[in-house]
């Protein structure tokens, strides 16, 4: 009776909650999946299908090869990679130095952090766009790199800084007394511990490039540099909206971060734990 | 002290005369076989999508293959974007060297002194009286100095596509007046099966569709008169009452939020009987409809027995000024606006080309969308009206003012005649501030 | 005596030069370490920032460049007294921010309690759960606008289906759904997010408390209340103020789901600025707004981290 009881609790207060959140998560997921693999005519076709009648590859050959969305691919990477590297280094120098030490203009920096948010970004588009043709790097993945590393750069620094001050200052101090640099003790005992931090910023900052559109838009005129999200909207254009292909190209787009995902989620609520917990 | 600094200045002054000297000559030395020189030239398009830029690219192919010095980069933009791109990289100077623009895209750019001047090369080309003199002459009158910024390669109309087979069903003949316009659309909604008879475009773009739509039923040609605008005319008045009384009514709910492509969209998908759209979506909807199932008709005859058409409805070729090759670019230019590429793009998109030549071609004879909006366009009965590109600002005010200011008509929360006083008090606005500046500068 | 002082002397100096040497070297380890840092957001934040606030004071329109002059605070007033769309705009984002950011806090709370339980494949469905955050904006508007879709949206389907409604609905084509609507997709996207710190939080809060409060016989109400919630201040505090900057300059979904419409019920104060640095050409009243918009958040992020004692027990 008391393991009945039990067993309706467990299915109230857990698995019927669980049930109807991951269904919110999923369901829109699903549905592109299932317009993917429709053959365009069928797409619109009602009664709607929920399971494709007769399921097709055509859509994801078309925005793989037609398309681009190969080199969308390769150009993402190498923006989301090269910035996550870029921004690693300066935001656990950064973050750093604001868990470690007492400085002035400390508070000032801070402060400027916490502006850099406030602006909205389509704002920003012209000054930028006068800053990189100046330096020559219009439609350059270089230009894209500095800017997201801009951007990315202060909420990192947060979460690097609020891992760093979990990390016990004592080790530190030991590996000093045992005669390393400040680098050396930085580089042999605070990044091992600093591993889920530093994965959960570079999950972060992955993301964001691999998604940011409106800067990449602007600061890109050849089709060649697109990254994936830019690439994904010139299937939106003209007339005819391909539904089959765009929902192919999403998935397309999807499965890297997914991958990235499943594989960073466990650092990645450990590394978070580190630095909103202050 | 003196002679010991003079002499070191004039050492100086030599110097550097002897470096520029080297300097130039390396700059001259290879550049006299001119032919070896790789020349690249940037072109940028502003709706482009996959379909169009297989389009595009290949043209330049057969052109790079042509002219085997030349070398060109495609780059394509989102129709959506494509505005503030442009504008972003005249206002940094950082344009491309050939573009397609809109002639509403001219009088603005010119004032900013983005593009070159054309005449002279046109003159010497030897296809310029192929091209449909109207136009040429048109681009010229609009712009202050009087001179040709832009050839144009294609002529658009907006028309009325109508399911041919629906009209058949309810035993109707297509639409001739304003009166049986509106009957139609009533007589082709069934709501039980899903039939709606017309959508209307109320999202991005809306303005000036319906812009063309109130002239063609108030017959009037003259946009401002005396600087006074006829948006408000009681004849548009009058006309819009009937027209946004179609929404929900005889039009999808989701009409008010529809952009160009989700209009031909419900079209094509069979939810909607008629469409106010331009030739160019034939393709479109061939690749949907069987040629049995739709049909193209001009829109009606004003209420005073006569077409009015917006005029310079067309894409031109430019140069900007900051290129480095005019030469190379006036080439690449001329053959894009030639017989032969005229007719791929056109009849690959299906719009109305600008080179005589084209229209003697089997494809275009057999047309039916390229032969109405010739009927349209050569019945000398025909009016134009002419929206007042030149203010630089009416694009701005069409997006920001207008189209919003449609959304809210359908949407109840404004009355046409506040809508349309609204509008016409802007337009009227910035036309007096224009006036102020032509005195202002023809003073100084 | 005298002997051994003498000699002594230099070598203090010495000595004293080698620690001013060393102390100077480290008071500037910290500054060196932010350098890298500080360039980026100087060199690539910093001027686009400084650009928008000089053209607030400015008419700045590129398409019409005759116009340009020095405005003073006009714009200002202009935005003050005449503009139309200000008001509205920003109740608008009130509406946006705190239903966004309420919502996500309220579900992501649940999902993350959910998540922090123990069940078979725990890792693989906090993955799948996590899945919206790595989704672009322009991707969730492709999914969502496919399922909010007047004609062959499934939402219609399912919704005719069960009986709620008996015609399709455009959801996101009347003005009293479309806010909703977009919402409801920006919500799909944010829980993640708050539900992945929560449960950071969670995991980090010692088992000796639930504990204590097991034998004093609480309920699970109130151990959430008295236990958890107390433990999830900081991050909750924290994660709040950051979605709500986040949320208030987040126009993507707006922008490709309505574009603000229909007859600007979805227009919020960014979307607004967003369009009229898109659309529009007006920089320099474009840069006057955001200008208010920067004073707001700059006001409230203040006020929030005062009031609500962050850091303080």
């Amino acid at each position: 009776m008391f393991s009945k009881n039990k067993k309706v609790d467990r299915l109230l207060t857990f698995y019927l909650p669980l049930t109807m959140m991951l269904s919110f998560t999923i369901f829109p997921v699903y549905w592109t999946l299932n317009t993917a693999f429709k053959p365009e005519g069928d797409i619109v076709q009602r009664p709607l299908q929920y399971l494709p009648i007769n399921p097709t590859v055509e859509n994801f050959a078309m925005a793989w090869n037609n398309v681009g969305f190969a080199v969308f691919m390769k150009n993402s990477l190498i923006v989301g990679i090269s910035t996550v590297v870029v921004v690693l280094i300066c935001s656990t120098l950064s973050g750093y130095a604001l868990a470690r030490f007492e400085f002035k203009g400390k508070r000032a920096f801070l402060l400027m952090l916490l502006c850099t948010q406030f602006i909205p970004r389509s704002m920003m588009i012209i000054p930028l766009f006068v800053i990189f043709k100046n330096l020559g790097l219009i439609s350059n993945p270089l230009a894209l790199i500095i800017t997201y590393t801009a951007i990315e750069i202060p909420f990192t620094t947060i979460l690097m800084s609020g891992f760093i001050k979990n990390v016990p200052k004592e080790l530190e101090e030991a590996a000093l007394i045992d005669g390393c640099t400040k680098l050396q003790s930085l580089r042999f005992v605070v990044f091992p511990l600093l591993l889920p931090g530093i994965v959960a910023t570079a999950v972060f900052t992955f993301i964001y490039t691999w998604n940011e559109f409106l800067i990449a838009l602007m600061l890109t005129n050849q089709q060649s540099k697109f990254t994936l999200p830019v690439g994904l909207s010139t299937m939106m254009g003209e007339f005819n909206v391909n539904y089959g292909a765009l929902a192919a190209g999403s998935i397309i787009a999807l499965v890297p971060a997914v991958i990235l995902f499943a594989y960073a989620q466990k650092h990645l609520v450990n590394g978070m734990g580190g630095a909103v917990k202050g | 002290m003196i002679n010991r600094k003079s002499a070191i200045l004039s050492y100086f002054v030599i110097l550097i005369l002897f470096l520029m000297g080297c300097s130039s000559e390396k700059h001259s030395s290879p550049k006299s076989p001119e032919q070896d020189e790789q020349v690249t030239l940037t072109f940028w398009y502003d709706n482009a999508g996959v379909h169009r830029t297989a389009v595009w690219e290949n043209l330049i192919e057969k052109f790079e293959k042509k002219y085997p010095h030349i070398n060109i980069e495609y780059e394509g933009f989102l129709k959506d974007s494509a505005k503030s791109k442009f504008d972003a990289a005249i206002a940094i100077g950082n344009g491309p060297d050939v573009a397609s623009l809109y002639t509403s895209w001219l009088p603005e750019y010119t004032s900013r002194d983005a593009l070159l001047p054309l005449d002279t090369q046109f003159t010497e080309w030897g296809e310029r009286e192929k091209i449909n003199p109207d136009t040429i002459a048109f681009n010229r009158s609009m712009i202050e100095d009087g001179r040709l910024y832009g050839i144009p390669y294609s002529q658009n109309l907006d028309v009325l596509w109508v399911r041919k087979d629906w009209l058949e069903q309810s035993n109707l003949s297509s639409p001739k007046t304003w009166d049986d316009f509106f009957k139609t659309v009533e007589a082709l909604t069934d709501k039980e099966k899903n039939r709606y008879g017309y959508s209307i475009r109320g999202g991005a773009g809306s303005s000036f569709q319906l812009q063309r739509m109130m002239y063609a039923y108030s017959g009037i040609s003259d946009y401002l008169i005396d600087g006074k605008s006829t948006i408000d005319n009681p004849l548009h008045i009058e006309f819009l009452k009937k027209y946004f009384a179609l929404y929900r009514n005889y039009t999808p709910i989701s009409d008010i939020t529809n952009d160009y492509s989700s209009m031909l969209e419900e079209f094509d998908n069979n939810n909607v009987g008629m469409i106010q759209h331009n030739i160019g979506s034939f393709g479109q909807h061939s690749k949907f409809l069987s040629p049995d199932e739709f049909m193209v008709i001009p829109l009606p005859e004003s209420i005073d027995g006569h077409y009015v058409v917006e005029d310079g409805n067309t894409m031109n070729f430019s140069i900007f000024k900051q290129t480095e090759h005019p030469e190379e670019a006036w080439t690449f230019l001329s053959f894009l606006a030639s017989q032969e590429a005229q007719s791929y793009w056109n009849k690959e998109v299906g719009q109305m080309p600008t080179h005589a030549d084209v229209f003697e071609e089997q494809w275009a004879k057999e047309a039916p969308h390229l032969q109405t909006a010739l009927q349209v366009y050569t019945d000398p009965e025909t009016k134009f009206f002419e929206p007042p590109f030149y203010l630089t600002d009416y694009t701005t005010i069409r997006t920001t003012l207008v189209e919003p200011g449609i959304q809210e008509v359908l949407s109840g929360n404004k009355t046409v005649e506040e809508f349309l006083e609204e509008w016409s008090t802007v337009i009227e606005e910035t036309y007096g501030r224009y006036e102020e500046y032509k005195v202002h500068t023809n003073r100084h | 005596m005298s002997y051994s002082q003498e000699v002594n002397e230099p070598a203090l100096k010495i000595n004293k030069a080698v620690q001013k040497k060393r102390f100077t070297k480290k008071k500037l380890i910290p500054y060196l370490f932010i350098l890298p840092s500080f360039l980026f957001i100087m060199g690539f934040l910093f001027y686009p920032i400084a650009m928008v606030f000089y053209y607030s004071v400015q008419h700045y329109d590129i398409s019409a460049p005759y116009y340009n002059r020095f405005a003073g605070l006009e714009n200002f007033v202009q935005i003050f007294t005449q503009d139309k769309l200000f008001f509205p705009s920003l109740l608008n984002s009130l509406k946006w921010v705190v239903s966004e950011v309420g919502l996500q806090l309220v579900f992501g709370m649940i999902l993350a309690l959910l998540l922090n339980q123990t069940f078979k494949f725990r890792g693989m469905i906090r993955a799948v759960a996590f899945v919206p955050w790595a989704i672009s904006g322009v991707l969730a508007s492709v999914m969502w606008s496919l399922m909010f879709n007047e004609h062959m949206g499934v939402l219609n389907d399912l919704l005719m289906k069960i009986g709620l409604i008996n015609e399709p609905m455009a959801f996101l084509a009347n003005t009293s759904t479309a806010f909703g609507a977009v919402v409801i997709a920006e919500l799909w996207r944010g829980i993640p997010f708050f539900a992945i710190t929560l449960l950071a939080g969670l995991q980090s809060i010692p088992n000796e408390l639930y504990e204590a409060a097991r034998v004093d016989g609480a309920n699970r109400w109130k151990t959430f209340i008295y236990v958890t919630l107390p433990q999830l201040k900081n991050t909750i505090i924290l994660t709040t103020l950051l979605r709500v900057v986040w949320e208030f300059n987040n126009v993507d979904l707006l922008f490709n789901l309505t574009g603000g419409g229909p007859a600007h019920s979805t227009t919020t104060l960014t979307m607004y600025i967003a369009e009229l640095a898109v659309h529009g050409s007006n920089f320099g009243y474009g840069s006057a707004l955001t200008v208010i918009s920067f004073g707001i958040l700059l006001v409230f992020a203040i006020l929030y981290l005062r009031l609500s004692r962050y850091e303080k027990e």
